[in-house]
């Protein structure tokens, strides 16, 4: 059995619950333990370091020590949070000095230390690269039959932040969803941002991208969309009207966890998933 | 062995420890320098040793190789030092009087082509070639690098000069001059060449009569003074009474195909100017074609060639984007070609225009690596198209999607307009408005401003980006917001900001532009940018600083402040983020009003696609009491374990929050 260090970034226990109820189950099938991680702090998404970059550092470096006693990788749902976290990671792992100064405050105040030893890992990544798509396929009993597009974002579309996926043409979600009985619909925009950082401080622009990715997908034929990120999960699902009323694009479809579609597919949630599936045949959104 | 005889300690030691680490038995750190300590000394004496004091004994025999390896980690390089025996000192550029870098001339060897009579001549003897560079942002410098290589084809010796702290009266003396200068705000020098221009103003009774030049200048014909400080240079040359040898070329944003007419022809002339300062007019011709014939064999001889890693052929499909401007239509094409995965880009698009579509249209450039209004999206990525390879492009897949840079008007297909990106320039007035200050000033009297070599150093870094066009493109929000400056334009604005030299009044213009509309917190999300490599990372990390700084300066206000404010005290309150106090705190009662009547706080509060999750679930975010008022409301969320160890981090770190 896989064993991670289960970080549920800023959403899955806060205003993403559906992501905590379909991960454990989803998890426990693929044969995933994921090992809580006792006291993490949010990663400071990206806030904390507009004001305070070491701040940032310091409050990650305390959940890579956790990690650490753990004895486990990280694993989380949320492209935000593994960008964040491996954006800190890169810059400790690659800086001995800013290590060792980070150590020095985070020893001062927790009486934790960081090695720099563990790494930090995406589910989607995971799932293709450690768990494996034939062993996916093989579990599958509720296939999708749907035409579904996944939404990478760009925070962990990064050199080294995404296994061995390509930053700019990834494929590990269109791979994913046709090992769960699904049709793949790619879409130009499935790896820009929709702004989820600025989603309370810029109000036009990123409507403006949060419609662009709707209505692309949607034009390519989606009748489902599947997020990557929780956080972007938010101006996707939540703000799809707000989108559609500020550009005129049609934004109306249905938007769903990665955890969730896998779940749904494994055959967890049946009425949620019969539920999900009337919506997007029926009423489109 | 190495023995080194004396050893000091120039001025602007940043005392960084380096030395005394690498060799504490002869340097040690005081509160203003490295010294020399006193033991190791013949004086006895106990500072920088700026009497060159030998050092005792054999010490210098002992720790001789250690004491290089202490110079050589020096960052700034203050640390000098003499061989014995070879009575020379090992001077870095930063000290020598002028920055100058040596390039080796074509050697005139077996294989190189028969020179004789006249020509022969005029290639004997002293063949020093000073090209001279004012340079704002390092094209100029780039052009006199170019221009030093080339002049190696016509059998001269070339010196690359920078003007910051070169002496007018040794100008003088220099037989063959060729200057290349940027114009840089309305008509100004460059701010290495501002003190040598001042000292030419000032100068009087000199005498270039011996002088032969020729000026390249560097401009942008959208402002008045289009090449203002080239012309200046020229005329004030030809008042002292120098021989101009060609023409001054005023080169316009696309600089170089105006740059390598000019330097063909300035370096022809030029290098006719024979020992005795005598420009031989008859032999300009067979220069010419001396220099045409010798181009192979130079390399061969020893000037330094890069290696190219070669590539076999690759089979890729290209999909470029079509704009046709005449009917205003788009589209894609799709061609099936055959590559050398080492070619560039540039070669690619090429050989497409050559081969297959000669319609096909963008940008070029004709010196590689050195324009940056080259730029392309491929297959995602902000590249220049003059630069990356093929191979890097399509590691996963053998396909070439082609798109215009984003963030610009199309002209034509992949070609792009930077009109607007020079309008938005002028606009922001990037250019240096310097304050004089107390004891800074040059021999004749005018102010001037100083940078330390590490505040230098680091001011560099915050812009070294591959061009700032280029992060203009990698953001995906600027095309969503038509008052958006751009990335690219807040991160000149915020480098220069960072300039020690900016007066007050430039810097507070700065600040307000970037906190206001169109500055950097018009930037939706910094991960667009941080994602495209090192430039783009190096654009993000400085545009996370400039929030940092203006943060504590505007005491954070606005919606951006309160956000950076609120969410911070939430992961202190409880370790964990409250989205329903962010909600309430940075919307505001306007903000939540808005989202009410377009159904976002609906969608919330039903859970519409939360896929029958509970429903109160989303009605967190209706609570009651009104937004923004008073201390953050307590946690709903309950506090992580251990939150003492969260709590004791910001304390220590920050307590703003």
């Amino acid at each position: 059995m896989a064993k991670y260090s289960y970080y549920p970034g800023n959403a899955a226990r806060q205003s993403c619950l559906e992501v905590e109820d379909t991960i454990q189950p989803m998890a426990s099938s693929l044969g995933i333990q994921l090992i809580e991680m006792p006291g993490y702090s949010s990663d400071g998404g990206d806030v904390i370091k507009q004001s305070n970059k070491f701040l940032q550092l310091v409050l990650n470096a305390r959940n890579f020590a956790i990690a650490e006693e753990n004895g486990h990788d990280i694993i989380t749902a949320c492209a935000s949070a593994h960008g964040n976290m491996s954006d800190a990671l890169q810059r400790l792992q690659s800086d001995a000095n800013l290590l060792a100064e980070v150590n020095t405050t985070l020893e001062k105040t927790t009486g934790k230390n960081f090695s720099g030893e563990i790494q930090t890992h995406h589910l989607l990544h995971v799932l293709v690269e450690d768990i494996g798509l034939d062993t996916i396929r093989s579990k599958v009993t509720n296939p999708l039959d749907m035409k579904v597009a996944g939404y990478y974002g760009s925070m962990m579309q990064r050199e080294g932040f995404c296994a061995n996926d390509d930053p700019f043409n990834p494929s590990y979600f269109e791979q994913l969803i046709e090992a769960l009985g699904g049709t793949p619909i790619d879409y130009d925009s499935k790896t820009a941002s929709v702004g989820a950082p600025s989603l309370l401080t810029l109000d036009k622009p990123v409507m403006q991208m949060t419609a662009k990715v709707l209505s692309q997908a949607k034009s390519a034929g989606a009748q489902l969309l599947v997020s990557a990120c929780t956080l972007s999960h938010a101006n996707l699902d939540s703000y799809q009207n707000k989108a559609r009323k500020h550009t005129g694009k049609d934004t109306n479809l249905p938007v769903i966890h990665l955890s969730e579609l896998v779940a749904f597919a494994l055959g967890y949630h049946v009425d949620r998933f019969a539920q999900l599936r009337t919506r997007a045949l029926v009423i489109g959104g | 062995m190495t023995i080194v005889a004396k050893v000091w300690i120039e001025e602007d030691c940043i005392t960084c420890d380096a030395c005394a680490d690498i060799c504490p038995e002869v340097f040690d750190i005081t509160d203003e320098s490295s010294f020399i300590i006193a033991d190791v000394r013949e004086d006895g004496a106990f500072n920088r040793n700026e009497t060159k004091s030998p050092l005792k004994g054999d010490l210098g025999a002992q720790l001789g190789e250690i004491i290089i390896e202490a110079a050589e980690a020096c960052p700034v390089e203050v640390i000098q030092y003499e061989l014995a025996d070879s009575g020379q000192s090992e001077v870095t550029e930063e000290e020598a009087p002028v920055a100058e870098v040596e390039i080796a001339a074509a050697p005139v060897s077996a294989s190189a082509p028969v020179v004789d009579g006249a020509l022969a001549g005029v290639m004997e003897g002293e063949r020093e070639l000073v090209i001279m560079f004012g340079s704002q942002t390092g094209n100029a410098e780039g052009l006199a690098a170019v221009t030093a290589k080339k002049a190696a084809d016509y059998g001269l010796q070339a010196k690359v000069v920078d003007m910051d702290g070169y002496d007018l009266k040794n100008l003088a003396q220099v037989k063959r001059l060729l200057l290349i200068t940027s114009t840089w705000g309305e008509g100004e020098m460059p701010d290495n060449a501002e003190a040598l221009w001042q000292s030419a103003l000032s100068a009087s009774g000199m005498n270039f009569a011996n002088t032969h030049f020729s000026v390249c200048a560097i401009g942008d014909s959208s402002y008045d003074e289009f090449c203002k400080a080239g012309t200046d240079w020229d005329e004030k040359l030809s008042a002292f009474g120098g021989q101009r040898i060609h023409d001054i070329q005023l080169c316009d944003v696309d600089y170089e195909p105006p740059y390598l007419l000019w330097v063909n022809e300035a370096l022809s002339r030029i290098a006719c100017v024979d020992e005795s300062g005598t420009f031989q007019v008859e032999l300009v011709d067979s220069m010419k074609e001396y220099a045409s014939g010798s181009a192979d064999d130079v390399a061969d001889d020893g000037d330094f060639a890069p290696g190219q890693i070669q590539q076999s052929d690759m089979d890729i499909t290209f999909k470029i984007f079509r704009y046709d401007p005449a009917t205003a239509s788009t589209g894609w094409d799709e061609f099936d070609f055959s590559i050398p995965g080492h070619a560039t880009l540039q070669d690619a698009l090429l050989a497409i225009k050559g081969q297959i579509d000669g319609s096909l249209t963008f940008r070029t450039s004709y010196v590689t690596g050195t324009n940056p209004l080259t730029g392309i999206k491929a297959n995602g990525r902000i590249v220049m198209a003059d630069t990356v390879r093929v191979v890097d492009l399509c590691s996963h897949a053998m396909q070439l999607k082609l798109e215009p840079m984003p963030g610009h008007e199309v002209i034509k297909d992949l070609m792009v307009s930077y009109d607007e990106w020079q309008q938005h320039r002028l606009k922001s007035k990037p250019w240096m408005q310097s304050e004089p200050r107390i004891g800074d000033r040059l021999p004749n009297g005018m102010p001037m401003g100083t940078i330390p070599a590490a505040e230098a150093t680091a001011l560099h870094a915050v812009g070294a980006v591959m061009s700032y066009q280029l992060v203009q493109g990698m953001s995906d929000c600027y095309a969503s917001d038509s008052k958006y400056r751009g990335p690219g334009l807040n991160l000149l604005e915020w480098a220069r900001s960072l300039d020690p030299r900016v007066g007050s009044k430039q810097y507070k213009t700065i600040m307000e532009s970037l906190q206001t509309h169109g500055g950097v917190w018009d930037e939706a999300d910094l991960s667009s940018l941080s994602r495209h490599g090192r430039s783009g990372q190096i654009a993000a990390d400085s545009l996370y600083d400039a929030r940092s700084r203006l943060l504590a300066e505007f005491k954070f206000i606005g919606r951006s402040g309160r956000l950076a404010k609120n969410y911070a005290r939430s992961v202190k309150a409880s370790g964990n983020v409250n989205e329903t106090t962010l909600y309430r705190s940075v919307l505001g009662p306007f903000g939540l009003a808005s989202n009410i009547m377009n159904g976002v706080s609906l969608r919330m509060l039903l859970g519409f696609t939360r896929n029958g999750g509970p429903i109160m679930r989303g009605f967190q975010g209706m609570l009651v009491p009104p937004a923004g008022i008073g201390k953050i409301p307590n946690m709903f969320n309950a506090r992580i374990k251990n939150h003492h160890e969260v709590v004791a981090i910001f304390n220590e770190v920050d307590t703003r929050f």
